[in-house]
């Protein structure tokens, strides 16, 4: 049994090197699912992300060193590069931490004080601005590239052959005419060595174990990844009477940023809400939104846009969700004082 | 013997820490007595108990037990040596601000001249017992020196004996118990009778086997009637602040803004119970049992020490040299503050002085992580509460709950961005007392105006109403005259 300690890590520098670690298992299982262009995007996303901190920082006269030592900035760079899809040309990559490090969080005062999740922030403005290589770069795990095809696509000559929609979007369109059984013929699904989707179970199962490890060591809360993984499962299961019409549980759980997003996403502290049961309430925000936009929206993926939301709603829920102070008859609801 | 059972505490604090207690350190000598100083200072507005006056002017002869000092609450302070009063002048203090204020300096002699009080024979009655505790300047001695007196209500139920020094370091209560245990207990004896309180409460942390086997012979030996239920409390800080010791022992929750007093309930540190015992005999406060400790002094020990002693004399006590050490923290680690001129004189409070090295890690920006709210004893949000401090808004603060915090200092602890968030509780709190006073005073003024436009109303009332009576009068008195003149003619 592994020690458990009994505070979170004592120095920001500790907590942003213990979510890296617990990333680590997600890394290695993406690589070898998607192939070399993940590694290529996190080297790119890295240098990028300390490239623009150093400058944001020189240009806000702020000391250099203690910033770009503590890990944050380089945390923000990996979540991005992870949300990116694996084909990405370098261009894509370094638009989207620039933006994820400048607007998202240097904009409103650097480390602490950015109102919204930096990555989300990036991967939402590339969405929306690169819709064709946000939606079709995404690696088929069952024919990854290998290294040379990678960096063809990285320096932006990517090719059909390994590269297509991802699992999500084949339900929102190639599946709509289908039944549940005919779906399961897809070799995605047919060729699933843990019986979901091939490749991308592994990915989750891996980003599983490295927050299991960051609820472990204190660095999150499980309020976070409970409120939105039983959000999904709920709520996609009671959808899903009809099996032939409706995207099953186990997709909505697995084939997205579902289980990254759970544990690396949404625990931000910075821009989500602070008490315990504010967490689960944020949480479960982002879950409903998450589904909404999956089953009702344009776009194959959700999570950025309901994480961004969310953050909106962060203040709020902190001020609904106080815990009740000892002495008092009720916890304090809603704001006060004038700020 | 009096009856007793000593209970494990069934219930959890919320919060709180785990620090290193390095209580160790001190409690391996033996308690001692200092010899008496050269010189022995005594704040006149610091002593505890409120601003005061002092009672000797330059050159007076004082006697140990020499009331110097009458505070604005009632409490006397007295000489805690015989000597010859040297100087009233402003010098540094043993206090958290360190500006200089009055104090009074005593040369002590050799003599052994005692000026005490008469002993109090049973039965007295509470008014009594509270005229002694002003008379021996009996005040909280854990640290608060709130004056003790003004806990003692008849609608007491329950005294509380705060035996859990939950602060790392600290040892002095400890020892206390060890050394004084008759006094202790026959002080909260006493108190209880006076009073009428059936039950007495010690809650003590478990990491002192010594005190409570000394608290077990004490109470086998002892004749009271009064019925003693010791508390074995987990080792965990802040146990021992006085809300989170009522809950502890008893499940109640003082309310928000009200005392412990107010529910019934009245919590006293070991020595101050000591100290009434003693003040019962006749003798006022005039030492102290003050932990000195801390990895930087080379013997680390428990002293009785005379009030008034300065704190070079205290560290020299300890075979260090005090122009070594920088500075040190009056109190625990976590609760206390940091001094640096050691020529000020202990206080009634100074239950430790701590010398230690300490790196202090460069801050950085909050990223609401959340630590410092999973280990509030009140289950505040100090991330929140900090954020409203530092953009100036002191009454969002108050909203989030500020005046609940018990500035306990366990978030420090936790704090991964090395904020020093109980300062700013500290001064956030400050502040708030500072505009609940001024705003006091501002409505009492407008009481008063309005009190005095209604009495000038109510007089130009009177006047005028005077003034009509007379005006009728005197119409009256015309038109009877008129009649009169009318009649005869």
């Amino acid at each position: 049994m592994m020690h458990r300690p009994a505070y979170p890590p004592r120095e920001t520098r500790l907590v942003m090197r213990s979510v890296l670690i617990a990333l680590l298992p997600g890394i290695v299982a993406m690589s070898i699912v998607f192939g070399a262009g993940v590694l290529l995007n996190l080297a790119t996303a890295i240098v990028t992300a300390l490239l623009s901190e150093a400058l944001c920082l020189k240009l806000r006269h702020r000391s250099i060193q203690p910033r770009l030592s503590d890990w944050s900035v380089v945390l923000t760079g990996v979540l991005v590069a992870l949300s990116l899809p694996q084909a990405a040309p370098w261009w894509l990559t370094i638009a989207a931490t620039a933006s994820a490090v400048i607007l998202g969080k240097h904009l409103y005062g650097g480390l602490g004080q950015n109102p919204v999740n930096p990555a989300m922030l990036g991967y939402a403005l590339m969405l929306i601005s690169a819709p064709v290589a946000m939606t079709t770069l995404w690696v088929d795990p069952l024919n990854p590239p290998d290294f040379a095809a990678a960096w063809m696509a990285f320096i932006g000559h990517h090719s059909d052959a390994y590269t297509g929609a991802t699992t999500l979007e084949l339900y929102q369109s190639d599946f709509r005419a289908l039944t549940a059984l005919e779906a399961k013929q897809y070799p995605l699904f047919a060729k699933a060595q843990l019986g979901f989707i091939y490749g991308y179970e592994w990915v989750a199962l891996a980003y599983l174990i490295g927050g299991l490890w960051l609820i472990h060591q204190r660095v999150i809360s499980w309020q976070t990844p409970v409120g939105l993984l039983a959000t999904l499962l709920v709520i996609s299961a009671f959808f899903s009477v009809d099996p032939d019409t409706a995207t099953p549980v186990w997709v909505h759980l697995i084939a997205g940023a579902g289980i990254f997003a759970a544990f690396f996403i949404l625990t931000d502290p910075v821009s989500g809400a602070t008490s315990p049961k504010g967490r689960l309430w944020f949480a479960i925000g982002v879950g409903v939104l998450t589904y909404t936009i999956r089953t009702y929206g344009q776009y194959p993926d959700a999570i950025a846009f309901s994480v961004l939301m969310m953050n909106f709603a962060a203040p709020m829920i902190d001020h609904y969700t106080r815990p009740r102070i000892m002495g008092r008859e009720a916890s304090i609801k809603g704001p006060g004082g004038q700020s | 013997m009096a009856e007793y059972q000593i209970r494990r505490c069934d219930r959890h604090l919320t919060g709180g820490i785990h620090p290193e207690t390095h209580k160790q350190l001190s409690t391996a000598e033996p308690c001692e007595f200092v010899d008496t100083p050269t010189r022995l200072l005594f704040p006149i507005h610091f002593s505890g108990g409120g601003p005061g006056k002092a009672l000797v002017g330059v050159g007076d002869p004082v006697a140990k037990g020499t009331p110097i000092i009458r505070c604005q609450s009632g409490i006397v302070h007295v000489a805690s040596r015989a000597g010859t009063v040297l100087d009233v002048t402003d010098h540094a203090m043993t206090h958290p601000s360190p500006e200089q204020s009055a104090c009074i300096v005593i040369e002590p002699n050799a003599s052994d001249l005692q000026d005490y009080l008469s002993p109090m024979n049973w039965p007295f009655d509470a008014k009594a017992l509270r005229e002694r505790a002003i008379e021996a300047g009996i005040l909280g001695l854990g640290g608060a020196g709130f004056p003790s007196f003004k806990k003692w209500s008849n609608r007491t139920q329950t005294l509380i004996i705060n035996a859990a020094e939950c602060e790392p370091y600290l040892t002095a209560d400890d020892t206390l118990i060890r050394i004084d245990t008759h006094s202790m207990i026959r002080g909260a004896c006493l108190l209880s009778r006076t009073l009428d309180i059936q039950t007495i409460v010690i809650g003590i942390e478990d990491n002192k086997p010594e005190a409570l086997q000394a608290i077990e012979g004490a109470l086998k030996e002892s004749r009271s009637d009064c019925f003693f239920d010791i508390v074995l409390l987990d080792t965990k800080y802040p146990s021992g602040s006085a809300r989170q010791l009522v809950w502890l022992t008893l499940g109640i929750e003082v309310p928000t803004g009200s005392r412990s007093v107010e529910a019934g309930v009245i919590v006293h540190n070991p020595g101050t119970l000591a100290a009434l015992s003693r003040a019962i005999d006749g003798k006022p406060i005039t030492d102290r049992i003050v932990t000195l400790t801390g990895e930087s002094l080379t013997r680390p020990k428990n002293v009785i020490a005379p009030i008034g002693t300065p704190i070079s004399h205290l560290i020299e006590a300890t075979d260090t040299n005090p122009q070594s050490l920088h500075s040190v923290i009056v109190g625990g680690p976590m609760m206390g503050y940091r001094i640096t001129d050691f020529s000020a004189g202990i206080t009634k409070t100074t239950n430790c002085l701590l010398a230690r090295e300490v790196e202090i890690q460069p801050e950085s920006p909050c990223i609401r992580c959340g630590a410092c709210a999973t280990v509030c004893p009140v289950r505040l949000q100090p991330q929140q509460m900090v954020a409203a401090l530092k953009g100036e808004a002191l009454s969002r603060a108050i909203h989030e709950g500020l005046g609940d915090c018990i500035e306990c200092a366990a978030c420090n602890a936790v704090c991964p961005s090395n904020i020093p968030l109980a300062e700013w509780f500290r001064r956030g709190r400050f502040e708030m007392k500072e505009n609940a006073r001024e705003h006091q005073q501002a409505s009492i003024a407008r009481e008063r105006f309005e009190a005095r436009n209604t009495r000038l109303e109510r007089l130009a009332k009177e006047q005028e109403a005077k003034r009509a009576a007379r005006k009728a009068k005197s119409a009256d008195a015309l038109n009877k005259a008129r009649k009169a003149r009318e009649e005869i003619s």
